[in-house]
């Protein structure tokens, strides 16, 4: 079975696509091999020697998460999204290298991915449906690590990890709507997050009937203008990089704080809210309402 | 084409980059050169800056909408025009609104900041013009056709950029070139620029690619890179098919950076007299469905050694062979 790589360096590396490739064989997907960990560090390439990659940390927080949601992984992600993201506190240029999430995949935890995306759920033992690759390497919105990182980088408010672990209760947010461009304005994805809080939205269908709403009505306005954000501050991401070597692990009962930037302006986030919920009167919802004809 | 339900802008609206700065902790801003932007490419190359390790940069942009736009009768109020900066790897988007000058009313300016930890690799840059239209504020009535990119890290800018070349031994190389150690040369299309990995090992090799212009050495010189360039074509055009995503309606989109730029390339070559998209889903319904992958094959084949221009390097081959055998002959 796959399990712990039993080579464990003090830091983080990064594994290109290119390597990363040879190691996702057949028996490693089907979780009866573990990986080459010795070759994969050979083939990985460093990163600085900074607190927020140690090895350690990030294999410690995977290992609580497993732990701790041993009979309903799906929850696991709502727990991990901000924890992981509040531990190796990266900038977004360095979470765009594909290398670190496929080394985060093969060469600190095989095992997160298989406990985690194991098709036959439940029951790991069984022999079993191979886990898909883009698991281990894939975009960002299907690899392992990178679909929470990402997930938590678009939907915190500055530093407040809440409606990450909102968005993260519904599997459609992970799957879906992180892929849609239009989440990658702020006030949009606090505005969705809003409605999934107030009840509005409920189901996964719900959810993604709302995004696609959301995602064709900003074919025709220009969202921006209607919900104005603030300016990002460069000062900002430095200092929560930097804060990382002064941290301590992050907390695994209460929810951590991110990074301190500004909140998304309230008046933005409401003038959205309304209009989303308009819209969501409006969305056909599969599988609930009849879906009219032409659409 | 698309079609909006409600009145657009039909002539073109344009945006131009000013002049850019960036700055670091404690220094002075750095205001670029104009040799930083290049107007023809519309690239602002942000490696071109002095300043190590600065963080953030400062671009004044300009963009200038259609008279119709502000015409009196025109079906819209409350115009407006903003700069809009993305990028996919990153997805980051940038918004600032630009003012209209004092002196033309179709000229709007403005400046955008970025945080250099926020862009990857290429940003694109365009103009969104927007309006209240029918009642409904925030319509979207025009854009700039022409887009910018902004380059964090090219120091000279350009718009198409070279593939990458790596010249190592592959039998001493990273481990996966260890097992291809008795081919010349490999092609690697994943990553941020496609890139030939060539084998140092291969005796001779390094002569025969740096052996410009004439003499035999050199017409295979060109040869060989010819045939690479094909390689390479065919390479990324695969990886760049291969990698498609869908939208909600789950038709292929174009990918951003050179898998989108290689697509539009090719494609015309591949299914001529087809617009783009249609090129790109029927292209993709025959690499996915059941039949149509295997007769196209030679289409593809065909734009990809057309873009490597291995025409006339052989050409060229052949004539300096013969006139070596007319040399031995005399």
């Amino acid at each position: 079975m796959t399990g712990k790589p039993t080579r464990q360096p003090k830091y983080l590396r990064l594994l290109p696509d290119s390597s990363a490739g040879l190691f996702l064989t057949e028996g490693l997907l089907t979780g009866e091999d573990d990986v080459k960990s010795i070759q994969l560090d050979g083939e990985a390439q460093p990163l600085p020697e900074e607190k927020r990659f140690r090895w350690d940390g990030v294999r410690d927080l995977l290992e609580d998460a497993m732990y701790e949601f041993g009979e309903t992984r799906t929850a696991a992600d709502a727990w991990l999204a901000p924890r992981l993201h509040a531990t190796l506190r990266l900038t977004r240029v360095e979470a765009a290298d594909p290398g670190l999430w496929n080394y985060l995949a093969l060469g600190v935890a095989p095992d997160y991915v298989h406990w985690r995306h194991n098709p036959s759920g439940e029951r790991p033992a069984e022999p079993t449906a191979p886990v898909p690759a883009e698991r281990f390497k894939g975009p960002h919105y299907k690899q392992a690590f990178a679909r929470l990182w990402w997930t938590a980088e678009l939907f915190r408010d500055g530093p407040d990890y809440t409606p990450v672990v909102t968005a993260c209760g519904i599997q459609d947010i992970l799957n879906f709507a992180i892929r849609l461009e239009v989440m990658d304005h702020r006030p949009t994805a606090q505005a969705v997050v809003r409605l999934l809080t107030d009840g509005t939205v409920r189901t996964g269908r719900e959810t993604n009937a709302l995004a696609a709403a959301v995602n064709a009505a900003a074919s025709t306005l220009f969202l921006d203008a209607l919900a104005p954000d603030v300016d990002r501050n460069p000062t900002d991401i430095r200092a929560w990089s930097d804060g990382a070597e002064d941290a301590m692990p992050v907390n695994r009962r209460i929810l951590p704080g991110g990074p301190d930037e500004e909140r998304t302006p309230k008046e933005s986030v409401e003038i959205l809210a309304e209009q989303f919920r308009e819209l969501f009167d409006e969305a056909p919802v599969r599988g609930s309402r009849p879906v009219q004809s032409g659409d | 084409m698309k079609i909006y339900p409600y009145p657009r802008l039909r002539a073109a609206t344009t945006i131009t980059i000013d002049s850019a700065s960036v700055t670091a902790p404690g220094v002075p801003r750095e205001p670029l050169a104009a040799s930083a932007r290049s107007v023809i490419d519309r690239v602002l190359g942000l490696g071109t800056a002095e300043t190590q390790g600065w963080d953030a940069a400062v671009i004044k942009v300009s963009a200038t909408v259609p008279e119709s736009a502000l015409r009196h009768d025109a079906p819209w109020s409350d115009l407006a025009v903003f700069a809009l900066l993305t990028e996919g790897a990153t997805n980051t988007r940038l918004t600032a609104r630009l003012a209209p000058t004092a002196d033309d009313p179709c000229h709007w300016t403005g400046q955008l900041g970025l945080a250099r930890a926020d862009i990857f690799d290429r940003a694109r840059l365009s103009a969104q013009v927007v309006a209240t239209v029918d009642g409904v504020p925030g319509r979207l009535v025009g854009e700039s056709e022409d887009d910018w990119f902004i380059d964090v890290t090219a120091d000279v800018p350009v718009r198409d950029r070279p593939f990458e070349t790596v010249r190592h031994s592959f039998a001493e190389g990273p481990y996966w070139l260890r097992r291809m150690k008795d081919v010349p040369w490999v092609v690697d299309p994943a990553g941020k620029l496609p890139t030939v990995h060539i084998n140092t090992d291969v005796e001779g090799i390094e002569a025969l690619l740096d052996a410009d212009g004439r003499g035999m050495e050199g017409a295979v010189g060109e040869l060989l890179a010819a045939q690479m360039a094909s390689d390479i074509w065919l390479a990324v055009f695969h990886a760049a098919l291969g990698d498609l995503e869908l939208d909600e309606r789950e038709r292929p989109m174009f990918p951003s950076g050179w898998r989108g730029a290689v697509l539009r390339e090719m494609l015309p070559d591949i299914l001529p007299e087809q617009s783009l998209e249609t090129a790109l889903r029927a292209l993709n319904e025959r690499r996915v469905g059941a039949t149509g992958w295997t007769d196209i094959q030679p289409r593809i084949h065909y734009a990809a050694a057309r873009r490597g221009g291995t025409g006339s390097p052989l050409i060229q081959a052949v004539r300096g062979l013969e006139r070596l055998r007319r040399e031995d002959d005399e």
